[in-house]
């Protein structure tokens, strides 16, 4: 599975810990930005997360100068106009977005409109058509799973043409990520699980693809020892800060893992079943994780065997024989999502979560053929496999 | 310093071989599609009058393939009439040299980040699995799995063999002059 070439790119800031808000006004200060806007949603608003970051930027010398706090959770191109011309006409200079993947691609993408101009966010879809840096640009996550802060991807819905439409560039990569544990102390317990299960899946994905390499290898296996030493202590004890700090650095590791050696089959599925039926990203991601490594499994027994040391911890891993880590790793997955059940009702089958239709599984199988991640699966999958895949995940 | 001749020899037929095997690959798509319904099937997902390119950057070779409609594709040799759908980009002569000299798989250039993909990756990814399947079909099985990710258990000796002398065919049909079937 060793590639013998690779690419590594990470340039953003990590500024991560207790107080690490308070850090923020100090790198906007670094880069001149004075009239900063915040990008960000309703429900950050009402959970009393825009609070610290105001009180944050007040007593460092900066103010504020717009908020728009209306992100919807699946953002349009309209959306992004409106906080384009928010920002023009308070004479704005950075944006900082707060809050999950929504609202962090949101601010990409209007980071987009207000450095390069214009209205017509479309002319700069694709890869590699933005040709030079944005405006200063800073993202604080309020979930620990999507890894946005340290991703150059961006995905907005063009809502008149009915098509979504993806930015790729390492200009939309923030100049800083703050990673404060107050801003994920909140977080109810279903969203912490599967938040956490995407970041597991990131991690996972990055560590056994294609494209793996062995800088994404050491984030991504630090990201799910922290994962597996942290998620259930969290769930037990949710206001556990330094619990909440490990699994929000956790996510940004994984994140950075899979932003270099990208992403598989669970995600393929995932993305279909989410469009199909409007299921949360991360119960997509949890549900498939051990069928898809399964139907990798004699593709991958090397590395996944390697996870287990990394989610079980040593003794675990040097009691189980070589030839069972692989099986193991599986299990201990599948034992994690049955203790994310019993604490939160986290589903653990399609038919579990109550909006997918037996019917609808055909449809799906057919979409995941055509997500980009399944080009990184290690084995090949043709329609037959992913539809039996995905009735394996049924019940 | 001086480039010496045998580089620049080497240069030249790397790049000649790379161009050669775009015209050869182009009129093989054309006639896959003619032959084999499960490609067939494939691209019949897309719009007629679709572009397909791949080209080397920066100005070397280029292929480009138009879905007629019916999932048939058609070989337009090096010039689009209208403005490309999708493009594969090479992003470097010795990359699509190691791909189509079967040095390195179609999924794992992608994986290294030999290759560029301008348009939807939906049809990006289904032209790739017919790229694959073609090289299946007109490659010798020892050839065929260094460059796909895995050999299709479901094709048989038979199938293949009938398949791949059918394309052959074809292709040579094409580059004499004899059949443009859908000008």
């Amino acid at each position: 599975m060793s590639s013998r070439f690779f690419e590594f790119f990470c340039p953003v800031k990590v500024i991560a810990g207790k107080a690490a808000l308070e850090h923020l006004p100090w790198e906007m200060q670094g880069l001149s930005v004075k009239r900063p806007m915040i990008v960000t949603d309703k429900g950050i608003h009402q959970a009393g997360l825009l609070e610290p970051v105001l009180a944050a930027c007040r007593e460092g010398g900066v103010q504020i100068a717009a908020i728009f706090d209306d992100v919807p959770p699946d953002s349009s191109t309209s959306v992004v106009r409106e906080i384009a011309t928010l920002y023009r006409d308070k004479h704005c200079d950075a944006i900082i977005a707060l809050g999950g993947g929504s609202a962090i691609d949101t601010g990409k993408a209007a980071n987009i409109l207000v450095s390069m101009g214009g209205d017509d966010l479309e002319q700069y879809s694709g890869a590699g058509i933005l040709k030079h840096p944005l405006r200063p640009f800073f993202v604080i996550p309020t979930t620990a799973g999507t890894g946005s802060e340290v991703t150059s991807v961006a995905v907005i819905s063009d809502e008149q043409r009915g098509v979504k439409l993806p930015f790729t560039s390492s200009f939309l990569l923030p100049d800083a990520a703050i990673i404060d544990p107050r801003m994920t102390l909140t977080l109810p317990p279903h969203i912490t699980a599967a938040t956490a299960m995407d970041a597991l899946t990131h991690a996972t994905e990055a560590f056994i693809g294609l494209a793996k390499n062995p800088l994404s290898d050491a984030y991504a296996t630090a990201a799910i020892q922290k994962i597996g030493q942290w998620l259930l202590p969290v769930m037990n004890d949710p206001k556990n800060e330094e619990g909440r700090l490990e699994l929000a650095l956790a996510s940004t590791m994984a994140g950075i893992a899979f932003s270099n050696s990208m992403v598989g089959l669970v995600h393929a599925l995932g993305h279909a079943t989410g469009a199909k039926c409007h299921l949360p990203h991360g119960v997509c991601m949890s549900l498939y994780l051990p069928y898809a490594l399964e139907y990798n499994l004699e593709y991958i027994r090397e590395p996944l065997g390697e996870l287990l040391l990394h989610l079980e911890g040593p003794e675990r891993y040097t009691q189980t024989p070589p030839e069972q880590r692989a099986e193991s790793c599986i299990a201990a997955i599948r034992a994690l999502r049955d203790q994310l059940h019993q604490r939160c009702g986290l589903p653990r089958t399609l038919e579990e979560t109550g909006q997918v239709e037996f019917s609808q599984l055909e449809a799906i199988a057919q979409l995941a053929l055509d997500d980009g991640a399944i080009l990184f699966s290690p084995q090949e999958v043709s329609f037959e496999d992913a539809h039996a895949l995905v009735r394996r995940a049924w019940s | 310093m001086e480039i010496r001749p045998f580089q620049t020899l080497t240069l030249r037929a790397r790049r000649f071989y790379v161009g050669a095997m775009f015209q050869v690959m182009g009129r093989a798509l054309q006639a896959m599609t003619e032959v084999d319904g499960e490609a067939c099937r494939e691209t019949r997902q897309l719009p007629p009058g679709f572009l397909f390119e791949m080209r080397v950057l920066p100005s070397g070779p280029v292929m480009v393939v138009e879905h007629t409609k019916d999932g048939r594709l058609r070989f337009l040799g090096t010039d689009a009439p209208r403005p490309i759908n999708l493009s594969i980009q090479f992003k470097h002569m010795v990359h699509a040299f190691r791909v189509v000299s079967f040095q390195e798989k179609t999924a794992i250039a992608f994986a290294n980040e030999r290759m560029l993909v301008d348009g939807d990756i939906a049809y990006a990814v289904r032209m790739t699995r017919v790229l694959n399947r073609l090289e299946t079909f007109i490659l010798p099985r020892f050839l065929a799995v260094r460059a796909v990710k895995q050999y299709p258990r479901s094709l048989g000796f038979v199938e293949k063999t009938a398949g791949a002398a059918r394309i052959y065919l074809r292709v040579l049909r094409n580059l004499i002059g004899n059949e443009r079937p859908y000008e």
